[in-house]
């Protein structure tokens, strides 16, 4: 090969190049403004951190732009990066000001009105005097339940069918010129008309924490709460990805308010104290005719002695009814198997007639 | 129903009335229900099986089967509805007027013909089941000489009688939840979910377990009976599991010449060994003439 050559099939190279990255999707990088995915688009970027941790730093560029904050620079999160090759970062404080315009007020937004409805909340670390709470390393942070979920949209117009609706889409754009900006509103408001979860994921989120034997001794939580919901119809329901039944939050959320305002049983405030319980079952959307009887209905049943002793000797006497009956039966079944091996033996003959 | 219609000769064959039209239609339907409600149920109860979501999408998943279930539960309710009207009828017509023609009914002989009701258990039960434990454990070489209905029979009768009591109630229980909460506390509905899952488990073992065995897999019927679409046993059936009732029966129609020994049980190539009802005297005669040379 000649160097002319050489340098034509670079200079194709080159050409190409810059074409794709032209003609590359404008979001594809859009949050990447301080080339962070330079060194962190590598599978196997990693280190092993003070304390002895395996970090894996690699960020995957596709889900990271599918993602609730494809929009946000690395650096927006991660302040203390100022310079590249960076030293080890902190941990991100979810509530920030961010470097998004929140468009009705047109400030800088800020999750840190979410730490205020937490600290007022059962899942506050701090009590009501700003104390720590006994174990208050147990409650959740912010990715605790928030794994950055991945859009599930919801079409309402006539047809229900998962995707994007192209005739609410089509309003949108009567104003509205980009594409890009219209699916991304489009998403950040129908995920809020819904769920990003269905009712089992909501499930096994609380479950991280409300299944885990020793949290809930430590706390002295009156039951494993995604598994006794598990066995009642609204957990076996969810559990069979019905979206149509309640998961915790439809219950233990007081209308009109967040998750993370969410408060304890014993708060006289809160929808599931026994004052209040019957308006979560006999609400518009659930059981309307529901009497207040209704809702002394246990929807956390445990099979347990201590806390249910009514429930439990009536499971039990089932128990005993089914061994009772079914034991002896199969035994007359082996029996008789056997029997027909040797149908003549017996220690008694029968007299003959 | 008429003892002389009981005997029914085919083919060379005796067969033995057992079960009606209207008996049978009742079985049928009762038997599809369950299977229904088994099949639309167990997936809920063990929703954590493997085999759980197949099967619960095989009837359309979690908005469609609790319909199919409904459906099932009240067409078997229904039926449960239908067959204490039939018994009732039945009982009036075969056992009640009659004994009001002699004018014989007062309290007393009205309660004694109801504990004396074929169906019903009985003290005779008791001993065939010691007999028949005396019998499989080897003891003794005779089985019992059962009734019209057996103690298997009317266990697998009254069995699911029960069960449609406790599994139909709980399934109305909470189907009903909202109504029936006005006027109990919101715990039935706990209850009501134990009792209606775990004797269905119960129901549904049972069922499959000892009714199959029974009706189905064991030696002398296998692969399958045939009584509950035909209505009528065969021969060695009868004298197997019914020598009393056989007996009677055939003193009645003057046939107790011609009985089969009891505990005959058929054999495989039982089409060409078991002889014809012309052939039964000589065939009873040389059993008789066996037992008494030995």
């Amino acid at each position: 090969m000649t160097l002319k050559q050489i340098l034509k099939s670079v200079g194709s190279c080159f050409i190409a190049i810059l074409g794709l990255t032209l003609f590359l999707p404008v979001n594809a990088s859009a949050a990447d403004i301080g080339n962070c995915l330079l060194c962190h688009k590598y599978p196997g970027l990693s280190r092993v951190d003070e304390e002895g941790n395996f970090r894996l730093l690699y960020v995957n560029e596709d889900i990271f732009h599918q993602s609730v904050h494809s929009k946000i620079q690395c650096e927006g999160c991660h302040t203390d990066v100022k310079k590249i090759p960076h030293d080890p970062v902190k941990k991100v404080d979810c509530f920030i000001q961010c470097h998004v315009i929140e468009p009705s007020s047109e400030k800088k937004f800020s999750h840190k009105d979410v730490r205020s409805f937490l600290d007022a909340s059962v899942h506050a670390k701090v009590d009501e005097f700003g104390n720590p709470k006994k174990y208050s390393e147990d409650m959740p942070t912010c990715l605790d339940c928030h794994d950055n979920p991945l859009y599930r949209p919801l079409s309402f117009f006539k047809t229900v069918r998962p995707g994007i609706s192209e005739t609410a889409t089509g309003r949108c754009r009567v104003c509205h010129k980009q594409d890009e900006f219209i699916y991304r509103f489009y998403n950040h408001i129908t995920t809020r008309l819904h769920k990003i979860r269905n009712p089992r994921n909501v499930a096994e989120v609380c479950a991280r924490c409300h299944d885990d034997a020793e949290i809930v001794k430590r706390h002295e939580l009156t039951t494993r709460a995604a598994y006794s919901y598990g066995e009642t119809f609204h957990g076996k329901a969810a559990f069979f990805l019905s979206e149509r039944v309640p998961d915790c939050l439809d219950c233990h959320v007081n209308r009109g308010q967040s998750v993370h305002q969410m408060l304890s049983s014993s708060n006289p405030n809160s929808i599931t104290h026994n004052n209040n319980k019957d308006m979560i079952c006999s609400n518009l959307d659930c059981h309307p005719k529901a009497a207040p009887g209704f809702a002394k209905y246990k929807v956390h049943p445990e099979f347990n002695l201590d806390k249910s002793p009514a429930k439990y000797y009536f499971t039990v006497f089932f128990l005993v009814l089914t061994g009772g009956t079914l034991l002896p039966l199969m035994g007359i079944m082996g029996l008789d198997l056997i029997r027909r091996l040797f149908p003549n033996a017996a220690l008694k003959r029968r007299k003959k007639s | 129903m008429k003892r002389q219609n009981v005997i029914k000769e085919k083919d060379g064959k005796r067969y033995f009335f057992k079960f009606s039209l209207n008996q049978r239609f009742q079985h049928i339907t009762m038997a599809s229900c369950v299977i229904t409600l088994i099949l639309t149920g167990m997936p809920l109860k063990f929703k954590e099986a493997f085999w759980a979501p197949y099967l619960y999408n095989l009837f359309g998943g979690i908005h469609v089967a609790p319909t199919v279930h409904k459906i099932a539960g009240s067409t078997l309710l229904a039926l449960f509805a239908y067959h204490l009207v039939y018994v009732c009828v039945t009982i009036f017509k075969f056992h009640i007027m009659p004994l009001k023609q002699k004018g014989q009914l007062n309290a007393g002989t009205l309660i004694k013909t109801l504990i004396n009701l074929p169906i019903m258990p009985s003290l005779k039960d008791l001993e065939d089941i010691r007999d028949l434990l005396k019998y499989l454990l080897f003891i003794s070489d005779k089985p019992p000489e059962g009734a019209q209905f057996t103690w298997k029979e009317k266990f697998d009768y009254w069995a699911p009688f029960w069960g449609i009591v406790i599994i139909g109630s709980s399934g109305l229980i909470m189907w009903n939840k909202e109504l029936i909460t006005r006027f109990l506390p919101g715990e039935v509905i706990n209850f009501a979910l134990i009792a209606h899952g775990d004797e269905a488990v119960l129901a549904m073992l049972f069922l499959f377990i000892w009714h199959f065995y029974n009706v189905h897999f064991s030696l002398s019927v296998f692969p399958m009976g045939t009584v509950f679409l035909t209505g009528y046993l065969s021969e060695e059936q009868m004298a197997e599991e019914h020598y009393q009732y056989y007996r009677e029966v055939m003193t009645a129609a003057g046939l107790e010449d011609q009985m089969l020994p009891h505990h005959s049980r058929p054999r495989k190539d039982a089409g060409e060994d078991v002889p014809t009802p012309a052939e039964y005297s000589e065939y009873d005669l040389a059993g008789e003439a066996k037992l008494t040379d030995n």
